[in-house]
């Protein structure tokens, strides 16, 4: 086999194999936009076509009454919201305690905020709700909220940051007369801002599509979250209307695929972050 | 919060002192009140209910939570003797066997692929890492969809080469692998960020040397590229196991465990036990058993990452 040959033999075997992975991983995704705006009586099909023969919202407008999606999208966005509101309050200023101010037990104490990170949401999840319910709490939407009110994993990764800032600057703040209060606000937290943009990524991403939690502890259909309401709309109905249960599944999935297409390079470093460094 | 005059330091600190901040006590009351929101929310969310864990997985627990009785090793004993519990253990495994190699294989070729694609990097990489931004039960639903009895994609395929139809997700023999594959095409993307990543961190040098000896295309994958990604691999093998052994949300989804139990997790049976019949204690005594798991799996990813750091 001449050179030239295998040249072209690797090319040929590298865009089969591009092609291969590419189908593997956007498939679901467009198979799930194809059956979503075809018309009804279109998606039981005889043979595969890979296009509808037309476009409909017919299953977007069925879906969207059916499954309260628009009720599911307001209360997953203010559970979102608010649980990084409530993170954001509460991981910087303590990563910055960690990273920079100096104080007895500092490294015991954030010892005991990392050791959490080891501790899995889900196996905690049943005595959490027994703490909720105690609190009268379950089935309200402070009990879809509170318990993500703070991140050991969110204090780590602005901490890491954080230790980064010269301590020269901050000094130099000190000298002029700032309480750390306000070196903390107008100094940290500009200068930390990638940090609390990855973080942010992650969190809107982990607790917009959590399902566990909701399923526990929201009863009240006006509670449920997007995932919830998917998971629900899509058990009920004897005879499966895969055109609006994929209709659903798209509106779910669309807020976060917009946040991966601006901010793709940030969004797989926020996902991945936790697990490379540590 | 205002620092007391007597302890703030005068405009004229040499700068050898600036760079050696002392301790303060306004430090350490700035501190402490920075830090007091999130230690009070560790401890309430995190640390307690790990304790209630243990403690309610000794009590029968109705509900609504309020009266405890207790009940000695009787939930441990019937988590031991419950043959569901067996099953719901022995299929998690099944998961593990089924999912980890395929992942991790998957995400280092899509790497691989990635790394090798040139000018359509940007693109390639874009549409290999769709399935990390998945919801699991929006994507739970399509991939029942695709796998249906009755017009389903994957039945559509195997009609044409003259097969099937298969009752994918309702035969006890298929239900598990078919909801493995959702697990795999997730975790799949997740290992590539890890061999992203570990490719990114060969150095130069390495590079170099193997242009030296004439090494390129898959001979330099093979002796260069692929050694140099061992740390890489330990860690997507221990993220994809953590990731399989809490596979909830496509069980539930899919399958909700059946026919008959063929698919159940040992998440899935938790809250089975918890939510569906009501036993709260039983299902205590469950998580608790499976955060001892998870510790020691947690613990393996941290000796994996340090060792991938150093």
């Amino acid at each position: 086999m001449s050179p030239a040959t295998a040249r072209v033999l690797t090319r040929v075997l590298r865009w089969l194999l591009v092609t291969i992975a590419v189908v593997w991983s956007a498939l679901p995704f467009y198979w799930m936009l194809r059956t979503s705006v075809a018309p009804a009586g279109e998606v039981f099909f005889d043979g595969i076509s890979p296009l509808p023969t037309g476009v409909t919202a017919d299953n977007y407008l069925r879906a969207w009454t059916t499954a309260r999606l628009g009720s599911a999208m307001a209360t997953g966005t203010v559970v979102v919201v608010a649980i990084l509101a409530l993170q954001l309050l509460t991981c910087v200023p303590a990563a910055y305690a960690f990273a920079k101010l100096r104080f007895r037990g500092r490294n015991l104490v954030y010892g005991l905020v990392l050791a959490a990170l080891l501790v899995p949401v889900q196996a905690t999840a049943v005595p959490t709700f027994l703490v909720l319910s105690r609190l009268e709490l379950v089935n309200t939407l402070p009990s879809l909220i509170l318990p993500f009110a703070t991140s050991a994993f969110g204090i780590f990764l602005i901490r890491q940051f954080i230790v980064t800032i010269p301590d020269s600057l901050l000094e130099a703040a000190r000298m002029d007369g700032l309480s750390q209060l306000r070196i903390l606000l107008t100094i940290v937290v500009p200068v930390c801002r990638p940090a609390i943009l990855t973080f942010a990524l992650f969190s809107v991403f982990v607790h917009w599509n959590d399902y566990l939690w909701p399923l526990l502890v929201a009863r009240d259909p006006h509670l449920h979250t997007p995932p919830l309401a998917l998971a629900v709309f899509n058990s009920t109905d004897l005879q499966p209307d895969y055109g609006a249960y994929t209709a659903a599944a798209a509106v779910v999935t669309m807020p976060i695929l917009v946040l991966f297409l601006f901010a793709r390079r940030r969004f797989v470093a926020g996902l991945s972050g936790g697990e490379i460094v540590g | 919060m205002a620092i007391p005059a007597t302890v703030r330091e005068p405009r004229t600190a040499t700068p050898s002192r600036a760079k050696t901040p002392r301790r303060r006590p306004s430090d350490a009351r700035a501190a402490l009140a920075f830090i007091a929101p999130a230690l009070l929310f560790v401890a309430l969310w995190t640390y307690l209910p790990a304790a209630l864990s243990f403690a309610a997985s000794f009590f029968q627990i109705p509900l609504a939570g309020n009266t405890w009785t207790f009940a000695g090793l009787s939930n441990y004993a019937s988590i031991i003797a419950d043959g569901d519990v067996h099953q719901a253990a022995w299929n998690t495994v099944l998961y593990c066997v089924l999912s980890i190699v395929p992942s991790v294989a998957l995400g280092l070729g899509g790497a691989l692929l990635i790394d090798a694609a040139g000018r359509g990097q940007g693109v390639l990489s874009a549409l290999l890492f769709l399935p990390l931004t998945a919801n699991l039960v929006a994507m739970a639903v399509v991939f029942e969809w695709l796998f249906a009895f009755n017009g389903g994609l994957a039945n559509q395929a195997l009609g044409l080469a003259g097969v099937g139809p298969v009752n994918f997700l309702g035969e006890p023999a298929t239900a598990l692998p078919t909801v493995a594959v959702v697990g795999v095409w997730r975790a799949a993307s997740f290992c590539m960020v890890f061999f992203m990543a570990g490719l990114t961190t060969i150095p130069a040098s390495l590079h170099e040397a193997a242009a030296m000896d004439g090494l390129r295309g898959w001979s330099k994958v093979r002796r260069v590229v692929l050694p140099a990604l061992r740390p890489a691999v330990v860690l997507a093998t221990v993220v994809a196991t953590l990731q399989t052994v809490q596979i909830f949300d496509a069980v539930r989804v899919m399958t909700d465990g059946g026919p008959g139990g063929a698919s159940e997790s040992i998440l899935t049976l938790m809250w089975r036990i918890g939510f569906g019949y009501f036993q709260l204690g039983g299902a205590a005594a469950l998580s608790f058993l499976l955060l001892v798991v998870l510790l020691v799996v947690g613990v393996l990813r941290r000796r994996a990452v340090l060792r991938g750091a150093s």
